[in-house]
């Protein structure tokens, strides 16, 4: 399986890199913008996911709360204020949820779809659905520019992605959550903290998201519920075109790196090669079937 | 009285009972809940959620899930469009019949391939709405047939509309099939034990199509009337349904895990829905509410339906007996 995703993944870069106009910068940089912030999300969606939980339907509306906390912070108290503010909203918003669903093994499913109505029914009442627009754009616009040609957004993802895989890979909570997504039951046996890990996983995948509301924030100069409305899907999708089997138990944020990456090149390549916008839904779907069904049968 | 209230058979429509009375005496002498025009606003978004909820809910009955609902219902509301502007019954056709053949290929490739419904689902929605910005070229439709628009949200008997008793009578057909025939029992028994339904000679394979044909059907008519009702469709869909339908069903009782739900409990959990909405409106609370307590009761089933949560009671009971006796 893994010499074949590399002959794929070969092929796609030598696709991509044949094609006009593709290593041209703006391009390349719009690619990697867009990537980087459902690349936070999906990086975030990959704790869920390997901890057997599945998916959230509730990150998008989480991101999209926090766009609008951190362009308010940031017109009251400043970035750094900003920054945190809306991380610990993130974390604390999603933690909730990882709480209820490892302490008592509430559906993750239905609680996410909860937090989901909870988030856009409580923004509208404390927002009135209005938009904020960022008053001072200093330190912010810093954070929208590139560094060398390559945009900062994208190395705040890398930095994510590094993150989360230092996570999994190196710390006692990344591998008892590898251990509990691969089987409750024995990982309650053994006596594993089921509920803390899964509890911290949640509270990652927050923080994450929020990342990629103040991404958006950031970039949009401006917070407001519609940002990041079904990023979930995309999320996910990305997680599941890296490889990171649905079921949980194994998986990295490499893997999710990666299915970012191949969605974000197969899409700019269609564009250069004159295929509308509007042909990026079908051919994520198309791949994320493709991708589901040729992980099929092996337990990757 | 736990076992009263933890029973899916009983629970949604104690559900219900309770967010009427409790509308009915918030709104008490004023007379703005208990009225036709209540009823048939609730009546009218049955009729877009309702389908959805039903084919939703079957596939959740045998302990699957189908994402792709919520692409397949802005879909067959573009295709209802773009086939038949002006004729009723082509659109329709062509529009359930695309969401039919959707919902049995993803079922195909379940059961051939024997995959998970979600990664399989998931793709499914993100095809479908792709088929659905390309086909319209990522614009909105609109149709000139307001006449037909008319037609079907007309009061009828100042209660219902064409559309909410099309709904209704597909939930009284399958009520009375689930009720009557063996297919019923046949699901039920797959979505509670898969094994044992084989060993017990069900044909689950065929039950697994039929269930995601029928939920891909059921999908795209109630997309395909929404857009015929506003006279227009858009690619990124009219509503959101898929958050609004799993909520019906986990509300009218059926089970994430499989095995327990009926239509009529699923009735129930859609009129629990959009008599809140359709209440809460009535009583000029603000928009928001409706979330919000959407929100809380699929929060509260939830943690109620959670395996653990009477054992975390029952640790923290004893560790509360045990250091007052110290």
């Amino acid at each position: 399986m893994t010499t074949m995703r590399g002959i794929v993944l070969a092929a796609l870069l030598v696709w991509a890199v044949l094609t006009p106009s593709f290593l041209s910068m703006p391009s390349l940089t719009a690619l990697l913008t867009t990537a980087s912030v459902i690349g936070c999300m999906a990086a975030g969606m990959t704790f869920i996911t390997i901890g057997g939980n599945v998916m959230s339907f509730a990150l998008g509306a989480t991101a999209a709360a926090s766009a609008f906390l951190f362009t308010a912070l940031l017109n009251a108290s400043g970035f750094a204020a900003a920054f945190a503010g809306s991380l610990v909203f993130g974390g604390l918003v999603t933690g909730i949820q990882g709480l209820v669903i490892g302490s008592l093994r509430a559906n993750p499913i239905i609680i996410s779809i909860a937090a989901n109505i909870l988030i856009y029914g409580a923004a509208s009442w404390l927002t009135g659905n209005e938009t904020i627009y960022a008053a001072s754009t200093g330190t912010s616009q810093l954070l929208g520019g590139t560094i060398g040609g390559v945009p900062i957004e994208f190395l705040i993802f890398l930095a994510i992605i590094t993150l989360g895989q230092t996570i999994l890979s190196f710390t006692v909570f990344g591998r008892n959550l590898l251990l509990i997504g691969s089987g409750w039951t024995t990982a309650e046996a053994t006596g594993l903290p089921i509920a803390r890990t899964v509890f911290l996983s949640y509270v990652w995948a927050g923080v994450f998201a929020a990342i990629s509301g103040v991404l958006l924030a950031i970039r949009y100069n401006q917070g407001n519920m519609a940002l990041a409305v079904q990023y979930d899907y995309d999320a996910i999708a990305a997680v599941l075109v890296g490889g990171t089997p649905i079921q949980g138990g194994d998986g990295s944020m490499i893997r999710t790196l990666v299915g970012v990456l191949a969605i974000s090149v197969i899409q700019v390549v269609l564009l250069l090669h004159g295929f509308e916008e509007e042909w990026r839904h079908l051919v994520t779907g198309l791949l994320v079937l493709l991708v589901v069904i040729l992980y099929s049968g092996q337990r990757i | 009285m736990l076992s009263i209230v933890s029973s899916p058979s009983i629970r949604p429509y104690l559900l219900l009972a309770i967010v009427i009375l409790l509308l009915a005496a918030v709104d008490f002498g004023h007379g703005r809940f208990l009225s036709l025009g209540t009823a048939y606003s609730a009546l009218q978004s049955f009729s877009t959620f309702g389908l959805v909820a039903l084919g939703l809910g079957l596939v959740m009955l045998i302990g699957e899930f189908d994402l792709s609902v919520a692409g397949v219902f802005g879909l067959a509301g573009c295709i209802a469009l773009l086939t038949g502007p002006d004729h009723f019954w082509v659109g329709m056709l062509c529009a359930v019949g695309t969401g039919a053949a959707f919902g049995f290929g993803q079922g195909l490739l379940i059961v051939l391939l024997d995959l998970g419904s979600v990664p399989i689902t998931l793709g499914g929605l993100l095809t479908a709405t792709g088929i659905a910005y390309v086909i319209t070229h990522n614009r909105a439709i609109s149709s000139d047939n307001l006449d037909l628009a008319m037609t079907l949200n007309d009061p009828v008997v100042g209660l219902f509309s064409l559309r909410s008793l099309v709904a209704l009578g597909i939930f009284v057909v399958a009520a009375a099939i689930f009720a009557t025939t063996r297919l019923g029992r046949d699901l039920i028994a797959t979505g509670s034990d898969r094994k044992a339904a084989i060993i017990a000679g069900v044909s689950v394979k065929k039950l697994l199509l039929g269930a995601f044909a029928f939920s891909g059907f059921m999908a795209a008519m109630g997309g395909a009337m929404l857009s015929y009702g506003l006279a227009s469709a858009t690619p990124s869909g009219l509503a959101d349904v898929l958050v609004p339908a799993a909520a019906a069903a986990i509300l009218g009782g059926v089970s994430l895990a499989g095995g327990s739900g009926t239509p009529l409990g699923i009735v129930a959990g859609i009129l629990t829905l959009t008599v809140l909405r359709s209440g809460l409106n009535a009583v000029a609370a603000p928009p928001f509410a409706h979330d919000l307590a959407t929100g809380l009761i699929l929060f509260a089933v939830a943690v109620f339906d959670a395996p653990y949560l009477w054992r975390r009671w029952a640790a923290l009971h004893i560790h509360f007996v045990y250091y007052q006796d110290k």
